[in-house]
C-alpha cells in the first residue's frame, strides 16, 4: 500500500515540532530521565540475568552433592575388616567331612524333622 | 533520524561486553539519545507524564537487561520494541480496569475511506498555515486521538526514522501491517489537521 502523496512537507514540519517538544522538556522531567537511565545502566553489574546466577548456584550445589556421594561410596569400610567368628575358623580349618556337613545342611535339617528312629 | 549519532561514536556494530566502561558509555549514549522521544511517545499514549516516565524507565530496564549485550546496531528497533510492548501492556491494563476510554471514537481503525482521505496534490498540506505553537498543539491533539498502532507506526517511521523493516520489528508485526498502519495514520492525521486551517 502506498503512502499518501504530498505528505513530505507537513510530515517534516510535524517531525520538527515533535523534536522541539522533546528538546524543551522541563528540568524536573530531565532529572527523572537521567536517574532512570543511570539506574538502568547500573543494573548489569548487580542484577543482570538473575536466572544465570541461580542456575550457576544450582550447578555448583549439584556438583558438590555428586562429589560427596561419590566419595561416600568409595570410602565405605571394606567388609574384610569384620572380625572372623569362631564358626568361620572351624569351616576354614575343618577337614573334608566337616565341609560335607555344611554342604548338606538342608538334608540334616530335614532329617531332624523326621519321626524319631533310635537306630538311625 | 537522530538515533544514529551514538552508534557512530561509541561502538562499531560488534557485540558489546557488559561491565566494560566502553559498553556502559555506549548504552548511556544510546539511552540519552532516545529517552526524550521515548517519553513523548509514551506521553501521547498515556496522557500522563508520570505514567510515561514510569513506562520509559521500565523500558530502559528491560532493554538493558535483555538486549544490553546485543550489537549496538541492533539497539534502536530493540529499544522501541521494548517500549512498544510496555505501551501495549499499559493499554491492556487500562482496558481490564475499565478505565480505558476509547480515543478513536472520531478515528475508526479500519473504517477510513481511501477516496475521501486521498490528498489533493496541489495542497501544501496541513500545518502549513499554522504558527508553531498552534501547529504543535493541533499535532499533539491529533496524535493523541490516533489508535495506538497507527500512532506508533507514524512516530517510529516518520519521527524516529526507522525503516519499514525495523518498524515492523519494533511493533512485532509484518512490514505490510506497518505500511497499512502508517497509511491510515497519515490519512487520519491529515484529516484531523486540516480542520485547523
Amino acid at each position: 500500500m502506498n503512502e499518501p502523496r504530498n505528505d513530505e512537507a507537513w510530515i517534516a514540519r510535524a517531525a520538527a515540532l515533535l523534536d522541539e517538544s522533546a528538546e524543551n522538556l522541563d528540568a524536573a522531567t530531565l532529572s527523572r530521565l537521567n536517574q532512570a537511565r543511570h539506574a538502568a545502566i547500573a543494573q548489569p553489574q548487580s542484577a543482570l540475568r538473575p536466572w544465570a546466577f541461580g542456575a550457576g548456584l544450582a550447578g555448583v550445589a549439584v556438583a558438590v552433592l555428586g562429589v560427596a556421594v561419590g566419595l561416600h561410596r568409595f570410602d565405605a569400610p571394606v567388609p574384610a575388616s569384620v572380625p572372623l567368628q569362631a564358626g568361620d575358623i572351624d569351616v576354614v580349618t575343618s577337614d573334608d567331612d566337616t565341609l560335607d556337613l555344611y554342604e548338606n545342611l538342608d538334608f540334616y535339617a530335614w532329617l531332624e524333622t523326621q519321626p524319631g528312629d533310635s537306630n538311625g | 533520524m537522530v538515533a544514529e549519532n551514538y552508534l557512530m561514536a561509541a561502538f562499531d556494530g560488534g557485540s558489546v561486553e557488559l561491565g566494560t566502561s566502553g559498553q556502559t558509555r555506549a548504552l548511556e549514549q544510546f539511552l540519552r539519545g532516545v529517552e526524550r522521544r521515548a517519553l513523548r511517545m509514551a506521553e501521547f499514549a498515556t496522557d500522563s507524564r508520570e505514567e510515561a516516565l514510569d513506562l520509559v524507565q521500565d523500558a530502559m530496564f528491560g532493554f538493558v537487561r535483555h538486549y544490553g549485550r546485543h550489537a549496538g546496531t541492533e539497539w534502536p528497533p530493540l529499544f522501541w520494541r521494548v517500549l512498544d510492548s510496555r505501551l501495549n501492556d499499559w493499554h491492556r491494563r487500562q482496558r481490564v480496569r475499565g478505565r480505558w476510554w476509547f480515543r478513536s471514537s472520531t478515528v475508526d481503525e479500519d473504517g477510513d475511506d481511501p477516496i475521501t482521505a486521498a490528498p489533493d496534490p496541489r495542497e501544501p498540506g496541513p500545518l502549513a498555515r499554522l504558527a508553531d505553537g498552534e501547529a504543535s498543539a493541533a499535532l499533539e491533539a491529533a496524535l493523541r486521538r490516533l489508535p495506538l498502532r497507527q500512532r506508533q507506526a507514524f512516530l517510529l517511521r516518520m519521527w524516529e526514522g526507522l525503516d519499514v523493516a525495523d518498524t515492523a520489528k519494533a511493533m512485532r508485526c509484518s512490514e505490510g501491517s506497518v505500511k497499512t498502519h502508517l497509511w491510515r495514520a497519515l490519512a487520519n492525521l491529515r484529516g484531523e489537521l486540516e480542520e485547523h486551517r
